[in-house]
């Protein structure tokens, strides 16, 4: 988890030792139940990763074994390239409405609450419910094949193709997780000092140079929280698949948590479906360096 | 020190609720019963008639054992095999499952055999194919308790409006009909190409048909590569390609309510229960034909069993409860009151005066319950985005077949 930073921190009383027990006292339920229930499996994972373990069967330690068989399986390859062009192409998406939302509702106007509510509904609004919903709009014969028609493109079902597939999910995805990073942008924005604007403003600065050089790098903390949620969350991007394409046409929209639920749940080959888990933590911890990097680099 | 007070209240708290879920059942009731906890899923489709079925067999059986306590929990069909499988890892496992032969390779090291529950009597008493399905390694995975065939059913409604009243019982009868009921606005059948759906009731059945099969006799390789699946699978293109079946369905498993079945669009179909259309079609609008022939006569039907865990905290009582469950009496009520057909010869025909369940009734004999391979869903998992590709046109049957079972090759060794 990222910090998301606020306004520059003031200088604290360091607590005394029975303050920081009874301080300890009162998360230690919740690192209790931290250590038990994420920690725990997480590291228990990992571990099974490198061994055959299936259901009632004898667990035995077979090393690097599952992530040879990984290297040479092609749905991972497969699911790993619809997982990353999905990610690549949800993050900047969601990024880009969550941001242009918070803009928009940023100012005090009648209604705004309102509106910041109805965007952030789709958050709260369960996936399988709405995958069900957008199968609907993106079928042969959906609202979305009759605007398409409409607008004279070919009116077919999106979830039927296995080039178009990916965008319609990406759509889905970016209305179900736009609210989250908007309601983040949103604190961060009503945080920056008003007079840094009216400086700007007083200097003759164009609305876009006021965005550009005074709003936008405020943001940037901000910004790198919501990319590295949203990347996280596009990597284990898998309910609304499930919901919606079952992972076809021909695994066009087959993922890798997908493929670790089959190898999991339906196949009960566990170790595998650890390996295809770690080398998705792998992945997600890589990424999130290289935001860390770049977008989240300090001034 | 009232930190260190509280601390040490906190620790004896954690450890006494640590204790106390920790003090779980030890397949004793609280008076010395045995307990035997059994899963199963709607199988009668009434919740409230299921429930009283099982309630009503409890009853009967302790009546005759009263040291052993009964529980039947219903859970929904969906994610059944995520649960199970959880609470099987967890130790949490029920003692008995509903199961049926497509979970028993997957689950056959977590099942006690039954053979030795069950007497030579109730043995002998099961019809041979019926053992075979639930049978791996020559030991009974399960004691049978219902049989299901899935034949083709035809819409009579349908037939009327084009104005045909033979019904298709081979692959020649649906590619001779299909252009008249195309012409009409009809499609002839409907094919389920979504990955989520079983091959077992989709492409396997056509498989059969043409003489093949999913497995070599000896397990070690695939054979749907064959003459035979080539044939089946270009039967299945000629279908999508001239246009006698819904495209929509290649790609995506609505519910019924939003396809053409349920619009009474399609004449015939044979992946979806009959109980699933009698809905939309109506009882009375529903003609049941045997299953298709090509080389061979032959469909998909399942075998309903129960099964005793190896965990089950006490497997006598386990096994008792089982033989008396599946008893030919229980097997009879059960199975009349859910539709299916009984896996015993004593029972006799159920629906003999019934012309539909009546006529599917007549094909259990010709049906078989697929595959029991410890890969079968595997297999499944790599061919049906094959068959999917083939079917859109994106690969030959030949080059899709081949990319399967190369893909298979690795996953049996």
């Amino acid at each position: 988890m990222v910090a998301l930073p606020g306004r520059p921190a003031r200088r604290l009383r360091r607590p005394s030792a029975r303050e920081a027990g009874t301080a300890l006292l009162f998360v230690l339920p919740f690192l209790l139940l931290f250590a038990v229930f994420r920690f725990g499996p997480a590291i228990a994972g990992v571990i099974l990763g490198f061994t055959d373990y299936t259901i009632g069967g004898e667990t035995g330690w077979i090393g690097l074994e599952n992530f040879r068989r990984l290297v040479d399986d092609p749905t991972f390859w497969s699911a790993l390239r619809v997982t990353v062009i999905f990610t690549v192409l949800s993050v900047p998406l969601s990024m880009l409405a969550s941001l242009g939302m918070a803009l928009l509702t940023r100012r005090a106007f009648r209604g705004a609450k309102l509106f910041r509510s109805i965007f952030f509904l789709p958050v709260v609004t369960s996936l399988v419910l709405a995958g069900v919903i957008f199968s609907w709009v993106f079928s042969e014969g959906g609202p979305w094949s009759r605007a398409m028609g409409a607008l004279g493109l070919p009116a077919q079902s999106w979830l039927a193709d296995s080039v178009l597939v990916i965008p319609a999910l990406v759509l889905v995805s970016v209305w179900s997780r736009f609210g989250y990073g908007m309601l983040i942008l949103l604190a961060r924005l009503q945080d920056i000092p008003a007079e840094l604007e009216e400086a700007a403003l007083t200097d003759g600065a164009s609305a876009w140079q006021r965005f550009r050089y005074v709003t936008l790098p405020q943001l940037r903390p901000a910004l790198f929280f919501v990319a590295i949620i949203e990347t996280t969350v596009s990597f284990q991007v898998f309910d609304m698949i499930y919901v919606m394409t079952g992972g076809g046409p021909v695994r066009a929209s087959y993922s890798l948590v997908y493929l670790l639920y089959d190898q999991g749940f339906k196949y009960f080959d566990l170790g595998y479906a650890s390996a295809v888990g770690v080398a998705l933590f792998v992945m997600t911890i890589v990424v999130a360096l290289i935001q860390r990097l770049t977008l989240g680099r300090e001034e | 020190m009232r930190v260190r007070k509280s601390l040490s209240a906190v620790a004896v708290a954690l450890v006494a609720a640590l204790a106390a879920t920790g003090c779980g059942g030890d397949g004793s009731g609280d008076s010395g019963k045995a307990t035997v906890t059994m899963w199963t899923y709607p199988v009668i489709f009434e919740e409230a008639k299921h429930r009283a079925h099982w309630d009503e067999t409890i009853k009967a059986f302790q009546a005759a054992n009263p040291n052993i306590e009964v529980k039947v929990e219903i859970f929904p069909w969906a994610n059944r095999d995520q649960a199970l499988a959880t609470a099987i890892a967890g130790n949490k496992g029920p003692d008995a499952v509903y199961l049926i032969p497509d979970q028993l390779p997957k689950y056959a090291r977590n099942i006690e055999p039954i053979d030795k529950y069950l007497d030579d009597a109730a043995k002998s008493d099961y019809h041979e194919n019926v053992v075979q399905s639930v049978s791996i390694d020559g030991k009974m995975m399960g004691a049978p308790i219902l049989t299901s065939a899935a034949t083709p059913i035809c819409n009579k409604k349908v037939f009327a409006a084009v104005g045909e009243t033979t019904y298709p019982t081979s692959w020649n009868d649906l590619l001779t009909l299909a252009p008249k009921f195309k012409a009409k606005g009809f499609d002839m059948t409907a094919y389920a190409g979504d990955a989520k759906q079983t091959l077992n009731q989709t492409f396997y059945p056509l498989l059969w048909q043409a003489g093949g099969d999913v497995f070599s006799p000896d397990g070690k390789s695939v054979a749907f590569n064959s003459d035979a699946g080539r044939k089946a699978l270009n039967f299945a293109k000629q279908l999508v390609d001239n246009g006698y079946v819904d495209k929509t369905l290649l790609t995506a498993a609505p519910p019924i309510e939003q396809t053409r079945i349920a619009q009474n669009k399609v004449a015939c179909v044979w992946h979806v229960p009959l109980t699933e259309v009698e809905k939309f079609w109506g009882k009375e609008n529903i003609q049941v034909v045997p299953h298709f022939t090509e080389t061979k006569q032959i469909g998909y039907g399942t075998v309903g069993s129960l099964s005793m865990l190896k965990t089950a905290k006490d497997k006598e009582a386990a096994g008792k409860w089982i033989a008396f469950a599946t008893n030919a009496d229980n097997t009879k009520k059960y199975d009349v009151a859910s539709s299916f057909f009984s896996p015993r010869k004593s029972t006799g025909a159920l629906y003999a005066s019934d012309p539909v369940l009546g006529e599917q009734e007549k094909q259990v004999a010709s049906s078989t319950v697929g595959p029991l391979h410890e890969k079968a869903r595997d297999v499944q998992g790599v061919l049906a985005p094959e068959i999917q590709a083939a079917l859109l046109g994106k690969k030959s049957v030949e080059q899709a077949l081949d990319d399967a079972a190369k893909a298979a090759a690795p996953l049996l060794g």
